[in-house]
């Protein structure tokens, strides 16, 4: 016959280990998902500085498309658009004021 | 049960051999964890913990219309870490047949590799299909030990060589260096930061802190119109050409508050290539040319009159028939006029009939008014290398002195100062800073200075008279048909190591429409060959930008006996 004792004791024991491993596993999967979320944070932060960058050469490339310089010598080579001549100007008087 | 004796020796030994080992453990622990602490803390914070310096972008320059005319782009800079000279020079044979370097610098990295240098920048803010050729060549002979790349931004002008003297430009490490770039630099540059970054084996950071915060460089708006610049700087490199002139400048003001919507100055450059560069091209002539105006100045001299009451406009003058000798020097005009109104020699430009203007208001008073009009101080705009220009103070003034100014020589100024004073009469009197900044974001500005040096009456006095010397006196090639335009030409010899010689400075300085002025013009032809009078080259000039701008700016010309003119 085995001493009442010794099966509180066994039965202690084994609420402990359980409370000691749940506390370890609750800390330690929640440390992983800290640092899961920091390599999230990360690659978020990183994906928007890069977003911000191409933003940045995108404003650029639209701003060389559309110097003027270049937007008169396109018309003008390809289109063959011309600059009026003073001749070519047209005055309308309004008479009605 | 009973133990013998051997068995209880054999139980101690492993009882202390367990002793030892738990004792050597503990011994370990204890140096590990108690007295090396801090050296083994420090070596795993050099494995996993980095301090990063973050380098903020540079701000970007908007003209007013919200036009990028400077952005800072992410790019690659290649490095070589020389860890072995005879690889190192290999490589570099090879990276000089992959991109295009100077033979220049291939000369100075192979000399830093032989004196043993570790970090040798090969080249930096490469070119995108460049930075892709060396990352394959990286990876095919290379795999990251000797050749690699830190990112850095560059400056990109994305409209090229457009408002180049205002922007000015950057070094190879982004600081202003000229313009507006030079004088924002504080505000534009921003300030870095440190962050502390944690890492892992594989060095991505998972957590990080920022020991210093980053400040990011402020965008800037400018009061620049870029399509006005374009015109202006198109028309003024036209005229430069068929002129055959050294270089010019133009400025075009709003009057109404003082903002530079133009400035121009010919020859030009590209802002993005300032190391190549020569330095006399980066001379922004609007606000670092000096010049005797010559007959421009007679609005200054006409205001002075007129404000301290000693002419009215009938007045007349003797002109003497070209020729006046004023304590042995003598003056001429260039078409001979024996007596004209105070009006008209404004409009048909005499110089004697200034000289003698002048000599009626007198020194001081026609000193306060040159002072008045700021002339002698900077403008205050903000760009680098901006003259003051050259007014004797009143001491040194005597009879000539009075005479010369009053037909503008003996005195230096900018062509800013110019367009300043014409913009003054264009105000009605008011002395209004020009400025360039129209918008620092972020930042409150001071508010646009603005004094009143005439009064209202002098000017609608001299209006009349200004708009007379476009529709018949020396500026009639100024004239737009239908617009009201109020002008003064000006043509003045070059003083050149104290003497005046046979080249010439030809200018046109003026508003419209008169009446209701909405944009203030000055422009300049240095050294013009064959024409030289500022009726023959300078006018036209002023007329052409006008035209376009009229255009673009849909300042609509009015025409006598009809109410409205469209184009």
């Amino acid at each position: 016959m085995k001493p009442k004792g010794g099966v509180a004791f066994n039965g202690v024991f084994i609420l402990v280990t359980f409370l000691f491993f749940l506390l370890l596993f609750t800390y330690s999967s929640l440390n992983l998902k800290n640092i899961d979320y920091g390599y999230r944070r990360q690659t978020l932060i990183r994906q928007e500085k890069e977003l911000l960058e191409q933003i940045d050469t995108l404003t650029s490339e639209k701003a060389k498309l559309l110097d003027l310089a270049r937007v008169e010598r396109l018309v003008m080579e390809k289109l063959g658009y011309r600059y009026p001549g003073p001749e070519q100007f047209i005055k309308v008087f309004d008479r009605s004021r | 049960m009973k133990v013998n004796r051997s068995e209880r020796k054999r139980a101690f030994v492993v009882f202390l051999f367990f002793c030892t080992w738990f004792l050597v453990v503990f011994v370990t622990l204890i140096k590990t964890q108690v007295l090396d602490y801090n050296r083994y803390l420090a070596k795993i914070k050099a494995q996993s913990h980095r301090i990063l310096k973050l380098h903020p972008k540079r701000g970007t320059i908007y003209d007013s219309r919200g036009e990028v005319l400077a952005i800072s782009v992410k790019t690659k800079s290649l490095f070589l870490s020389n860890k072995d000279g005879r690889k190192s020079r290999r490589l570099l044979d090879l990276v000089c047949r992959t991109i295009p370097l100077d033979r220049e610098r291939v000369r100075s990295i192979r000399r830093r590799i032989d004196r043993d240098e570790h970090f040798i920048w090969v080249k930096r803010k490469l070119e995108d299909k460049d930075y892709a050729r060396l990352k394959a060549l990286r990876k095919r002979v290379d795999e990251g030990r000797y050749l690699g790349f830190i990112d850095e931004h560059k400056r990109i002008y994305p409209q090229s060589g457009r408002a180049a003297h205002i922007l000015g430009g950057v070094g190879i490490d982004e600081q202003g260096l000229y313009g507006i770039e030079y004088t924002l630099d504080g505000v534009l540059k921003g300030k870095g930061g440190r962050v502390k970054a944690v890492m892992d084996a594989r060095q991505r950071v998972f957590r990080f802190q920022y020991l210093e915060e980053p400040v990011a460089g402020r965008d800037v708006y400018l009061t620049i119109d870029s399509v006005v610049q374009f015109f202006v700087e198109k028309e003024l490199a036209r005229a430069v050409e068929t002129s055959h002139a050294k270089g010019g400048a133009v400025v075009v003001l709003d009057p109404e508050d003082g903002r530079v919507l133009a400035m121009a100055s010919h020859p030009g450059y590209l802002p993005g290539r300032l190391r190549y560069t020569p330095v006399h091209l980066l001379k922004n002539r609007a606000v670092s040319f000096l010049f005797d105006p010559g007959s421009t100045f007679k609005i200054v001299l006409a205001s002075s009159a007129l404000e301290n009451k000693v002419c009215y406009p009938q007045q007349v003058f003797n002109c003497y028939n070209g020729t006046y000798t004023l304590e042995q020097r003598e003056i001429s005009d260039v078409h001979p006029y024996d007596k004209l109104t105070f009006e008209d020699i404004i409009i048909k430009s005499s110089n004697i009939g200034a000289a003698r203007i002048g000599l009626r208001v007198g020194k001081t008073r026609f000193f306060e008014t040159v002072q008045d009009f700021g002339f002698g101080e900077k403008t205050g705009i903000r760009l680098p290398a901006e003259e003051r220009g050259i007014l004797n103070p009143l001491e040194r003034w005597n009879q000539i002195s009075v005479a010369s100014i009053s037909f503008g020589y003996e005195i230096s100024v900018t062509p800013l100062q110019m367009a300043r004073a014409f913009n003054t009469i264009a105000t009605g009197g008011y002395l209004v800073t020009p400025h360039l900044v129209e918008n620092i974001v972020g930042m409150r500005l001071p508010p646009v200075r603005r004094r009143r040096v005439l009064s209202a009456s002098t000017c609608h006095t001299l209006l009349p008279i200004l708009t007379e010397v476009v529709r018949r006196g020396t500026g009639t090639k100024a004239r737009i048909e239908g617009v009201n335009i109020a002008g003064k030409t000006g043509t003045a010899q070059k003083n050149i190591g104290g003497r005046y010689e046979q080249v010439y400075v030809s200018s046109f300085g003026g508003f419209f429409p008169a009446q209701n002025p909405r944009l203030t013009i000055f422009v300049l032809l240095d050294e013009p060959r064959g024409f030289f009078y500022g009726g023959d080259v300078a006018a036209p000039l002023f007329r052409r930008v006008a035209e376009r701008l009229m255009v673009y700016l849909r300042v609509l010309p009015e025409l006598e006996g009809s109410s409205e003119l469209r184009i």
